[in-house]
């Protein structure tokens, strides 16, 4: 049976729409994958010689009192990026194979991502080195076994609580509140998390509780899936949403720009996938925080931050232009529109989005000027050249997104992905590099001034900008219209 | 109205269309008729620039529809259901299209008055997105929002399949006054031979994308279809 569902797999991905156009981003991926293995091989050599020799501590009690954060963070994380695998269930519905059977696939598909894969790159050489330097082996493998079940719980539960929003914001609220509390030497939760991560390395045998916890956690996710696999059941096809009725009509002024704003903002009330980008760019509002050591203080490290901080919605919802209105492309393709206007609205969502995004931000003040001017740097960058930036490499990502089947088969949640974080690289590489050229010539602040006038400087190309996205969006009609039939991949 | 030019399309070995030429005069209604993979579809998305032709050009009112884009002003068309938005309530899916093409809110109001009957109360005011329409009525959203905002040129990919008997009778109907009384000209493929031969003027038979027959309609051609496509067996 396994095999069966193996093929189809294979066919689906060899016959997907970003196969074979997409070798090159393909390569790309590959050496991401080498990159992040590298980084956390190195995080785990770190992880132990750091703390040991600088630190004085010993490695592993520390790092099981910050595998409590690790999990949390873990789950917020994927969240928002891994991309839920989709087994196309419908035809398999009325076949002679059991739901069971359906559903424990979809679950084994959902274990081999980056996820948890990128855990092993970290939790195997921090194993080896341990053992070499000869803590007890099975103390380690203990230790290595409950960690493992925790990663594959988180994973589950992640599946599961995919169409949960509220439980996200409670993720995310208890990560900050508990770091929150660590930070001001209040209330240390690590103290009372570690002994528990590390009862497993002293009596090898406690592992098997997490084992048989990820056996329940499983089992549950079966059930719970095996019930909903129903055409009605809210994983194979969306349930009806409730119609949100928006009074719009203020939008009027805005003259033909406002037929497509009027859709675009019906566009992220209504589709679960269009809200995911307003989410995002709520959290990355935060993202800053991580950046807030004095460490980083003068590196460029401020001014990516300063991007992400404002342009979480940017990113999040113009990265996949033209791609939202995917499953009516041939209609707009055959109505009298001017691209001008279509991409304008769009335009102007990404921009009043960063605008809100920077007034937000504000609050970074109490932790100093230096970081939220960054900040508003790095929002003018977005405004004015990653506004444009976004909608050009729209133009050629093509990835179909199907509105209508959020939930489908685990939910499919490719909102953001590693793809288009690769794709955001040289919207962030060039602002750095301006910033540490400022720098290096005077000051801090002359390369804050440089980011945003940069930033200034690309409003004035708008026209000529938008003309040559217009073209290249033109030049790919064909071919975007051909990548977007294919809908299931 | 439209001109078909040494058209082909070609994918890999194998050829779907292949139209040495072919004219449809204005106010024309133009049934299309063929099996499955005579290449209906394909013929359509190239008059609407969705695929390229691999020869030839379609001219439509003078515009070559592959180098200009000013046949979008007079056409409008239904394929399927790509041409709906699905989270958009029937009403404004009918404001949107219609305001790409001008018309206000109150115009557009006023102009669905006249397929109340056709929509059989069961599209408007309902509340509901139009991707949790049953298929007939999204197709009839999509019917109505091509012929809403009177294009002198309407291309309909097989209108009747999907509808209910009443729906599809209702249809015929209301193609034909809108044929007579306004002159549009409409494109209409279908497999039901009844329907289109009720409502064209012309039907062209398509066969492994040649056109094999094209004729002005009379009262013989629904049984020299039925004849000709008995061949076929």
């Amino acid at each position: 049976m396994l095999q069966h569902f193996l093929y189809l797999q294979w066919k689906s991905f060899t016959r997907g729409a970003g196969f074979a156009t997409g070798l090159a981003q393909k390569i790309l991926m590959g050496f991401a994958w080498i990159y992040f293995a590298a980084i956390f091989a190195s995080l785990a050599f770190a992880a132990f010689w750091v703390v040991q020799d600088d630190l004085g501590k010993d490695p592993l009690p520390f790092v099981s009192g910050y595998l409590l954060y690790g999990f949390v963070f873990w789950i917020v994380a994927r969240y928002f990026l891994q991309k839920m695998p989709i087994v196309h269930i419908q035809p398999l519905l009325i076949l002679p194979v059991s739901k069971k059977r359906i559903v424990r696939f979809g679950l084994l598909k959902t274990t081999v991502s980056f996820f948890n894969l990128s855990n092993l790159f970290f939790f195997v050489p921090f194993g080896v080195i341990l053992i070499q330097q000869e803590y007890n082996w099975p103390g380690v493998v203990g230790w290595w076994i409950s960690i493992g079940s925790i990663i594959l719980m988180t994973n589950f539960l992640n599946i599961m609580l995919n169409s949960v929003d509220r439980i996200l914001v409670l993720f995310a609220v208890l990560l900050i509140g508990v770091y929150a509390l660590q930070y001001f030497e209040i209330f240390d939760l690590t103290a009372w998390t570690a002994p528990i991560f590390m009862a497993a390395y002293h009596q090898p045998l406690f592992c098997i509780i997490p084992l048989v916890l990820l056996g329940l956690i499983y089992q549950w996710s079966v059930t719970h899936f095996k019930d909903k696999l129903m055409l009605d059941g809210g994983t194979i096809q969306p349930k009806a949403e409730t119609h949100r009725a928006a009074d719009l009509s203020w939008l009027d002024r805005f003259g033909r720009t406002a037929i497509f704003l009027r859709n675009d903002i019906r566009l992220i009330i209504r589709n679960k996938r269009a809200r995911m980008s307003v989410w995002m760019g709520v959290g990355f509002l935060f993202y800053g925080l991580i950046f807030m050591s004095d460490i980083y203080s003068g590196s460029a490290m401020t001014v990516f931050a300063g991007i992400f901080v404002s342009g979480g919605f940017l990113f999040g919802f113009g990265q996949y232009v033209p791609s939202w209105d995917s499953s009516y492309y041939p209609l707009m393709m055959s109505q009298n529109i001017a691209y001008k206007e279509y991409l304008a609205s769009k335009w102007w969502l990404v921009v009043v989005g960063t605008l809100i995004g920077m007034v937000l931000s504000s609050f970074y003040v109490f932790f100093g000027w230096e970081m939220y001017l960054a900040i508003l740097a790095g929002g003018i960058y977005n405004l004015g050249i990653n506004a444009y930036l976004v909608l050009l490499s729209g133009g050629y990502t093509r990835t179909p997104i199907d509105l209508t089947t959020n939930n489908k088969a685990f939910g499919d949640k490719r909102s953001f992905n590693i793809k288009t974080l690769l794709l955001s690289i040289p919207k962030l590489v060039v602002p750095m590099f301006v910033y540490y050229v400022g720098v290096l010539i005077q000051s801090k602040s002359f390369g804050l001034i440089l980011v945003a006038l940069v930033g200034v400087l690309g409003f004035a190309f708008r026209n000529l900008v938008f003309g040559w996205i217009e073209k290249i969006y033109q030049e790919e009609k064909h071919k975007t219209l051909e990548a977007y039939k294919q809908k299931n991949t | 109205m439209i001109d078909l030019t040494s058209l082909s399309k070609t994918y890999g070995e194998q050829t779907v269309l292949d139209i040495e030429q072919l004219h449809i005069p204005t106010g024309q209604t133009f049934g299309l008729v063929g099996n499955n993979g005579a290449g209906k579809t394909t013929l359509f998305s190239l008059m609407l620039d969705l695929i390229a032709p691999t020869t030839g050009t379609v001219t439509n009112n003078d515009i070559v529809v592959q180098k200009n884009e000013g046949w979008k002003a007079h056409t409008a068309a239904f394929l399927d259901e790509n041409f709906l938005i699905g989270y958009l309530t029937p009403e404004e899916y009918f404001v949107f299209i219609g305001g790409l093409r001008g018309m206000k809110k109150e115009d557009v109001h006023t102009s669905l008055k006249q397929y109340i009957d056709f929509f059989h109360g069961e599209v408007l005011g309902q509340k509901k997105y139009i991707r949790d329409l049953s298929k007939g009525n999204q197709k009839k959203v999509g019917i109505v929002g091509s012929l809403l905002s009177n294009t002198p040129l309407v291309i309909l990919d097989e209108p009747f399949a999907n509808l209910d008997p009443t729906t599809q009778i209702r249809l015929k109907n209301l193609l034909k006054e809108e044929a007579s009384a306004t002159g549009k000209t409409f494109l209409i493929s279908s497999h039901d031979l009844q329907h289109v031969t009720e409502v064209c003027d012309r039907i062209v038979v398509l066969h492994k994308g040649k056109v094999v027959r094209d004729e002005k309609t009379s009262t013989g051609t629904l049984q020299e279809l039925e004849a000709f496509f008995r061949e076929q067996l």
